[in-house]
């Protein structure tokens, strides 16, 4: 019949350019980790992000289809410096044996306390200028996985690094024009570190980075104390801590809510904050505008 | 009194009796005998409502007959920490409700209850430390106390010394002239059915009722018969 | 004056004890009650059983007091009814048909929190947040704690005969002995579930039993028991909270500890039955 061969012909002439532009299937801890290497990756990246929106990075319990999708996945990426100390036990399980992309590789780390010990803080994510980090680190592991697409992701990759730097730019103006006495944040989650020192904002909490510890009255007390001595009246409650706790400290202190920020992970689709730059520019307008 | 209406009774479904027909009439005094297993306990306790029979029924007069209920030690927390007054006092509950007071007049009843029974100076004693046949007075003492029309009795004299047992068949004695009616679970000891009137045998296959002195008995229609005395 | 200061400077203090002694005052009781009833780790399973309905509340409003607390007591309530009735109908008995359901009732509770995506909120669940005690939670604490006292002070006479004798009621009546063991498990399902705001769910039963079990060596009559049971409860809260602010334990745990430590204290040296109590009688003697 005349119809097989144009079938046969027409399979082939599609099979040609997808055997070219393979998609690569990527794995991502968490979700802003997620959303840049979708940002880089465009279509030729399909990534899944183990821990999902409003999650915690720092504990997570996978379930058996996240060992699945780790099996049949081309890329992982992990931010790295401690955080995600459960996806090596993940990836022994799945029996993933391609290359785990550590996306903070090259920043400067900084220290941090948690329970009285220094540990490197991870969220190195937060500061708009690792971020650049980050988004290098992604964009060269996607072109040394899919050479074929090496072009598309420079390109896509050096606009949106070119974003970044510019949100850098303007987070670091915004900052610098509060008086330095007023830059001081009230949150419930350790987590800006990285954000304090780049931008020069000063952050209190009532418990240690990590988001599973249990806060001791001497620590609740003292922060009051302090609240009510450096005289701050804004704080903001993290997505995923206890909003009580912080809004116990701040009625003793005469503080008021702010709203929310999002240092650790991203809304649902649609939300305020469900991509990395919405919501650091979020994060960046609100503290601003609670700083005024 | 109390009508058996082919009753069978038992666990989960399991009869344990044969079917048991006949009746207790009122100011009788019967002991219920059988060996063990033949479900005398279980038809004490199904008697009163706190089994459901597993086929017949049981019909009590109305308006319902107050009704006293003598436990065996192993039913009893005996740690409780209760005083033998308290546990004598309890015997008032039909009369004072969940919130009634034990007034002076009630007090001095349970004194004499506790003479009655020769343990008043064990009043302020707790339970777990009383021999079985201490205890055993305690619980006739709260007997007394209720006061009731219908008293049921779970193998009282088992572990009971000569002397206490002499004074509990006074009472129980006591207690029929004044128009109560009883039922007793005993082993088959000829001395005590001797104290008893009537006498209702259990075993697997077939019920006995007899009666010592030839008055009124139980109907004995049950199956395998039975001789009226 | 350091011991107290703390309670004076910090509203979040006052009301974390205030909280602590309503339960204190409310739940130990009941503690003691299922003790002398040989039904201590009901008391356990009834606080895990709770879980689910929690869970339930938390996924449909978030760490609201209203939606958890009531799903938590329609949680438990359903697990002690389903219990009795599977050891009445069936073979099994009591304890086995307890641990049954309170095991699969946990399972599930974790389950659908962790549903949510984070398991951050199921440490808040299972741990209390002590310090985060605020107006309405205290309001409800006391409200539930006072309830459930006037309650108990009704049941008490039929509790205690039920508890020492059970064939006394049954026999008088089919209705008021299962009357009475239905308030009384209600009662600890409250009191669970109030005490789970406020401590958590795996602490709020040790204010619970703690103070119970340790009051058995302080008095050998019921009402010095419970006295007793009050008392060290309302001490642990002090202490407790006292070791969590001069010694930056975290506050749930810090309370439970404490009620441990006297539970110890209480074995040793309580005057009814305590080790050392006995032998300085014992050595008196020999004088």
């Amino acid at each position: 019949m005349k119809t097989l061969p144009v079938m046969l012909t027409l399979s082939a002439l599609m099979a040609a350019p997808a055997a070219m532009a393979q998609t690569v299937q990527a794995v991502a801890s968490f979700s802003v980790l997620a959303d840049i290497v979708e940002n880089i990756g465009g279509e030729h990246v399909v990534v899944k992000s183990l821990v999902g929106p409003n999650g915690d990075p720092h504990s997570f319990e996978p379930m058996p289809k996240d060992g699945q999708a780790l099996a049949q996945a081309d890329l992982v990426f992990v931010s790295g410096l401690g955080m995600e100390g459960w996806m090596d036990r993940l990836v022994a399980a799945s029996g993933y044996k391609g290359r785990t992309v550590v996306a903070s590789e090259g920043i400067n780390t900084r220290q941090m306390e948690e329970d009285g010990k220094t540990v490197t803080d991870p969220h190195a994510w937060n500061s708009m200028q690792n971020g650049v980090t980050y988004a290098t680190n992604v964009m060269n592991a996607l072109i040394a996985a899919d050479p074929d697409d090496a072009g598309y992701f420079r390109q896509r990759g050096s606009a949106y690094i070119a974003q970044l730097t510019q949100l850098d730019n303007w987070a670091q103006q915004a900052f610098a024009q509060v008086p330095e006495a007023r830059r001081k944040v009230l949150t419930s989650h350790d987590a800006f570190g990285y954000f304090g020192q780049r931008y020069g904002v000063h952050f209190l909490s009532p418990v240690g980075f990590s988001t599973d510890s249990e806060a001791s009255a001497s620590d609740v007390a003292g922060l009051i104390t302090q609240l009510k001595k450096e005289k701050i009246h804004l704080y903001f409650i993290e997505n995923q801590t206890d909003p009580r706790l912080v809004q116990q400290i701040a009625s003793a202190s005469g503080a008021k809510s702010g709203g929310e920020l999002y240092p650790e992970a991203l809304t649902e689709k649609g939300g305020e904050a469900d991509s990395y730059v919405k919501a650091f520019r979020h994060n960046v307008s609100v503290m601003i505008a609670s700083m005024k | 009194m109390i009508v058996l209406n082919r009753l069978v009774v038992g666990y989960q479904q399991q009869g344990v009796t044969p079917e048991l027909v006949g009746e207790f009439t009122r100011g009788s005094m019967t002991a219920l005998v059988g060996a063990n297993g033949s479900g005398k306990s279980t038809l004490l306790k199904t008697l009163c409502g706190m089994i459901k029979p597993v086929s017949g029924s049981v019909s009590l007069p109305r308006p319902r007959p107050s009704v006293a209920w003598l436990p065996q030690h192993a039913d009893i927390e005996r740690t409780f920490p209760l005083t033998v007054f308290d546990l004598v006092a309890m015997g008032f509950w039909r009369q004072c409700g969940w919130f009634g007071g034990i007034n002076r007049q009630r007090r001095q009843q349970v004194l004499e209850a506790l003479a009655r029974v020769r343990m008043l100076p064990f009043a302020d004693a707790s339970p777990g430390t009383l021999s079985g046949g201490q205890l055993q007075r305690v619980l006739f003492a709260r007997l007394l106390i209720q006061d009731a029309d219908l008293l049921l009795l779970d193998e009282p004299f088992s572990g009971v010394d000569s002397d206490t047992l002499v004074l509990l068949l006074e009472l129980l004695a006591e207690r029929h002239r004044a128009g109560c009616t009883l039922i007793v679970v005993l082993h088959d000891m000829a001395t005590v059915t001797g104290h008893f009137p009537q006498v209702l045998r259990l075993n697997e296959h077939h019920s006995e009722w007899s009666c010592r002195d030839g008055g009124e008995a139980g109907l004995d229609l049950s199956r395998g018969g039975g001789a009226r005395v | 004056m350091t011991l107290i200061e703390p309670f004076i400077a910090f509203g979040f203090m006052r009301r974390a004890l205030v909280a602590c002694i309503a339960l204190s005052l409310s739940a130990t009781p009941l503690g003691v009650f299922l003790l002398l009833r040989r039904m201590s780790l009901v008391g356990d399973a009834l606080s895990h059983a709770v879980l689910p309905g929690a869970a339930i509340g938390y996924l449909i409003s978030g760490l609201s007091l209203v939606a958890m607390g009531t799903g938590g007591v329609i949680a438990g309530l359903t697990v002690a009814l389903l219990s009795g009735a599977v050891s009445r109908f069936t073979p099994l008995r009591e304890d086995a048909s307890f641990a049954g359901f309170y095991l699969g009732s946990l399972a599930l509770g974790v389950t659908l929190v962790s549903l949510r995506g984070s398991s951050v909120d199921l440490l808040h669940v299972l741990f209390g947040s002590l310090l985060a005690v605020d107006a309405p939670s205290i309001l409800l604490v006391s409200a539930i704690s006072s309830l459930s006292l006037l309650l108990l002070a009704t049941i008490y006479r039929p509790l205690v005969i039920d508890a020492f004798d059970p064939t006394f009621l049954s026999a008088q009546g089919r209705w008021t002995s299962p009357l009475v063991h239905g308030i009384f498990l209600t009662l600890v399902v409250v009191n669970l579930v109030a005490g789970f705001q406020v401590l958590g769910t795996l602490m709020s039963v040790g204010l619970m039993m703690l103070p119970a079990a340790s009051a058995r060596f302080w008095s050998r009559h019921l009402s010095g028991m419970l006295l007793s049971a009050m008392l060290l409860a309302t001490f642990a809260s002090f202490s407790g909270l006292c070791a969590s602010f001069n010694l930056s334990l975290p506050a749930g745990p810090a309370v439970v500890l404490c009620a441990a430590f006297l539970f110890f204290i209480s074995i040793l040296f309580g005057p009814c039955g305590g080790i050392f109590a006995g032998r300085r009688i014992l050595s008196m003697a020999k004088e």
